[in-house]
Formats: structure tokens, C-alpha cells, sequence
């Protein structure tokens, strides 16, 4: 039952079960509200696009304009004069992470980004692709950057081990930040929602008035996880770019 | 919890969401984000000139302010000389005017003393005439008697003489 475990609804079970040279690739729940997200926004930005973009904006256009402007100032911010090249991925990971924590806020539905493995994954992509930067454009004086300027040399061999320690804790921080939040967020949102249910109806108003409370929070933690996200993914980019 | 338990879910779960990313990225930057930079950045590009045209015409009004300023200063130094000019001129259009005044006047009274003088000649002339008329008339009225001619231009002198005496005591 859904009231006795409130972490009942983060299980998964294949809808469509495919497969692809032996790899399960089986259609579930989450990939189908991910998808349903992923094209709001997308149909969103098309709306905007093929309602024509004037000079004076509408308020469609508008909208996508202050979320681009946006990204575009912590792209600007973070990574600076070169950031350009990468603001379409920030964008892409912004917008694919806020559709992923809205649409699971729907009842039924499912938050793509509550299961650690897929945070993992883009945290570590991430971090592979600050790494392939970094080589890419500094070559071995990229190892430079696990050493903070100004330190004694004395201090070197114990400074490199403490940034080491610290570069590989960053996809483990982003990844487990994200899912922690959404886990927790729709945990709680579970639990009140089974209280509900529970309840007789005279008692009832009140845990159904807390989860539309949590609910509405929940929205505007959706934009700031997104937003953290979608930040620091600069921070990491715009420290590999700039080594210090 | 669910989400460390179900191991056989990670696997779709990571192709479909690193695929969906993949795709919604290239959607995203190839349809969807092209056309709305666009407009942003025409927006900004049309700001920018409309801030640089009116930084233009900031730059030429104030050159117009300082021409007018020239010109208002050259205007004012015109109009002073001008003004010094004509003040000079009324001063000696005034003197002149004076002075020509004054020379009419001085030859009014050249003439008025000369008609005078003319009038004054005429009527002691006519005075000396019915003078001497009256008095060869009386005369020859209290003598009964003619009177020669020597006696006439005594007594018509003599007579002259008196009137003209009496009337110079009295002017």
C-alpha cells in the first residue's frame, strides 16, 4: 500500500520492455513523464518560435527570453567571454532538469531526477567533459589547477590530495544534492499525501492543506535545484577554463 | 529505498535520459533557441544603436550649443560695435544739427536786424516827407504867406531836426 511506505512510489516497473543488443532498455513510468517534460518545454520554445519573435516581445516571448537571459548571465558570470560556446548545454542541462522536477510534481507522474543514477550520471558527464576541457585546452598545465596559487611548496604533495579529494567530491555533491532534494521533497509530499487519504474527513483538510503547501514549495525547489545545477555545471566549466 | 534497489531499472533508465538529453539538446539548440537569440540579439544590436545614435546627437547638439554660443557672442559684439557706432553718429548728427541751428538762427537775426534797419530808414524817410509837407503848410497858414524855397528847406531841417530829437529822447 502506498500509505505504509512512503517511498512506495519511486519504484519502477517496465511498461514497455525492450531491448537493445542485450541492453534493457525498457520504457517506464519515468521515462515517459521525463519525455512529456522534456516536450512541454521544447513545444514551449516552438510556441515562442513559431508564434514569430518580434522586436517588442509578447509575453510567450517574453518568458523565454528572461529564461535565456538567464542562463546567458550565469554563463556570462561564471564562465565569461568564452561561455557562449557552452550555453546551449547549460540551457539543455537547465531546462532538462526543471522539466524533470516539475513534471514528477504532477500526481501519477514520476521526477526522472529522484533516482541518484541518472543525477550520477550527468554529474559525472559533466565532470568527464570539465576534464576533457581542461586537457583540451591548457594540456598537462591543466594539472595545475590541484594546485591553488600562492601556496608553500612545502605544501604542494598535501594541497594536490585535498583538490583532488575535492574535484572528485564535485559530481558526487551535485549528483546527490539533486536527488536528495527531489527524493526528500516527494517523500514528504508521499507521507502527507497517504495522511490524507487516512484521515477521516473532518481531519482530513489538514494534511491535504499542508501538501498543497509542500506542493507549491516544491515548484519553486524544482527551479532552485535546476538553478543550482545549471550553476555550478558553469562553476566547473568556467574553473577549467580560467585554472584559477 | 526504490531508487538503490531496482538495479535492473538503471540501465534504461541512464540510455532513455542521457538519449532525451542528448536529442533535447540538439533540438533545443538547432530549432528552438536560434530563432529567440536572434530576436535578443537584434533587440540588443538596436539598443546599442539607438544608445549610439543618441550619443551622436548628444556629441552634435552640444557642437550646435557651442556654435550658437559663438555666434550669439559675435552677434553681441556686432550689435555693440554697431550700437557705438551709431551712438558716435547721433552724436555728431547732433552737433551738427546744433550747430547748423544755431548759424540759422544767427542769420535770422542778421535779417531781422536788417529789415529793422530798413523799415526803420522807410518810415523816418516818410516821416522826414510829411514833416516837411506839414510843416511848410503851417507855417505858410501862420505867416500868410508864400515862402521862398530857402526858407522852406530852413524851417523843413529845423523841423526834421526837432521831431527826430524827440523821438530818439523817447526811444
Amino acid at each position: 500500500m502506498a500509505g505504509e511506505n512512503p517511498l512506495h512510489h519511486f519504484e519502477l516497473h517496465p511498461l514497455v520492455h525492450m531491448h537493445l543488443g542485450g541492453l534493457d532498455i525498457s520504457i517506464n513510468k519515468a521515462v515517459i513523464a521525463m519525455w512529456i517534460g522534456l516536450a512541454l518545454i521544447f513545444l514551449f520554445f516552438m510556441l515562442v518560435v513559431k508564434s514569430g519573435t518580434q522586436l517588442i516581445p509578447g509575453k510567450l516571448q517574453s518568458l523565454a527570453e528572461v529564461a535565456l537571459e538567464f542562463i546567458r548571465g550565469l554563463v556570462d558570470e561564471f564562465i565569461g567571454e568564452e561561455g557562449k560556446k557552452y550555453f546551449h548545454f547549460v540551457a539543455a542541462i537547465f531546462f532538462f532538469i526543471f522539466a524533470c522536477n516539475v513534471i514528477g510534481l504532477v500526481p501519477g507522474s514520476y521526477t526522472m531526477t529522484s533516482q541518484l543514477v541518472v543525477t550520477g550520471a550527468f554529474a559525472v558527464m559533466i565532470f568527464v567533459m570539465t576534464l576533457f576541457i581542461g586537457f583540451a585546452r591548457h594540456g598537462l598545465h591543466f594539472l595545475s589547477i590541484l594546485v591553488p596559487p600562492g601556496v608553500p611548496k612545502i605544501m604542494i604533495p598535501f594541497m594536490v590530495i585535498v583538490e583532488t579529494i575535492s574535484m572528485l567530491a564535485r559530481p558526487i555533491s551535485l549528483s546527490v544534492r539533486l536527488f536528495a532534494n527531489m527524493t526528500a521533497g516527494h517523500t514528504v509530499l508521499g507521507v502527507l499525501f497517504a495522511l490524507t487519504m487516512s484521515a477521516p474527513i473532518w481531519l482530513g483538510w489538514l494534511p491535504f492543506g499542508f501538501t498543497v503547501i509542500i506542493n507549491v514549495l516544491e515548484v519553486a525547489i524544482a527551479l532552485i535545484q535546476a538553478y543550482i545545477f545549471a550553476t555550478l555545471t558553469c562553476v566547473y566549466i568556467g574553473d577549467v577554463i580560467k585554472l584559477h | 529505498m526504490p531508487q538503490f534497489e531496482q538495479v535492473e531499472v538503471f540501465t534504461p533508465l541512464l540510455f532513455w535520459s542521457l538519449i532525451s538529453f542528448a536529442i533535447f539538446l540538439f533540438l533545443l539548440w538547432k530549432f528552438a533557441f536560434p530563432p529567440i537569440l536572434k530576436a535578443l540579439e537584434d533587440r540588443q544590436a538596436r539598443i546599442r544603436e539607438d544608445l549610439k545614435s543618441a550619443e551622436d546627437l548628444k556629441i552634435e547638439a552640444e557642437k550646435m550649443r557651442q556654435d550658437f554660443e559663438t555666434q550669439i557672442k559675435t552677434a553681441h559684439e556686432k550689435a555693440s560695435t554697431i550700437i557705438n557706432l551709431a551712438q558716435e553718429e547721433a552724436r555728431k548728427i547732433s552737433e551738427k544739427t546744433i550747430s547748423d541751428t544755431q548759424a540759422k538762427c544767427r542769420q535770422l537775426q542778421r535779417d531781422a536786424e536788417h529789415e529793422i534797419l530798413t523799415t526803420r530808414n522807410k518810415l523816418l524817410k516818410e516821416i522826414r516827407e510829411y514833416i516837411s509837407v506839414l510843416t511848410i503848410a503851417s507855417t505858410e497858414k501862420i505867416l500868410h504867406r508864400s515862402l521862398n524855397d530857402d526858407d522852406r528847406a530852413r524851417l523843413v531841417e529845423e523841423s526834421i531836426d526837432e521831431v527826430l530829437s524827440s523821438m530818439e529822447e523817447k526811444a
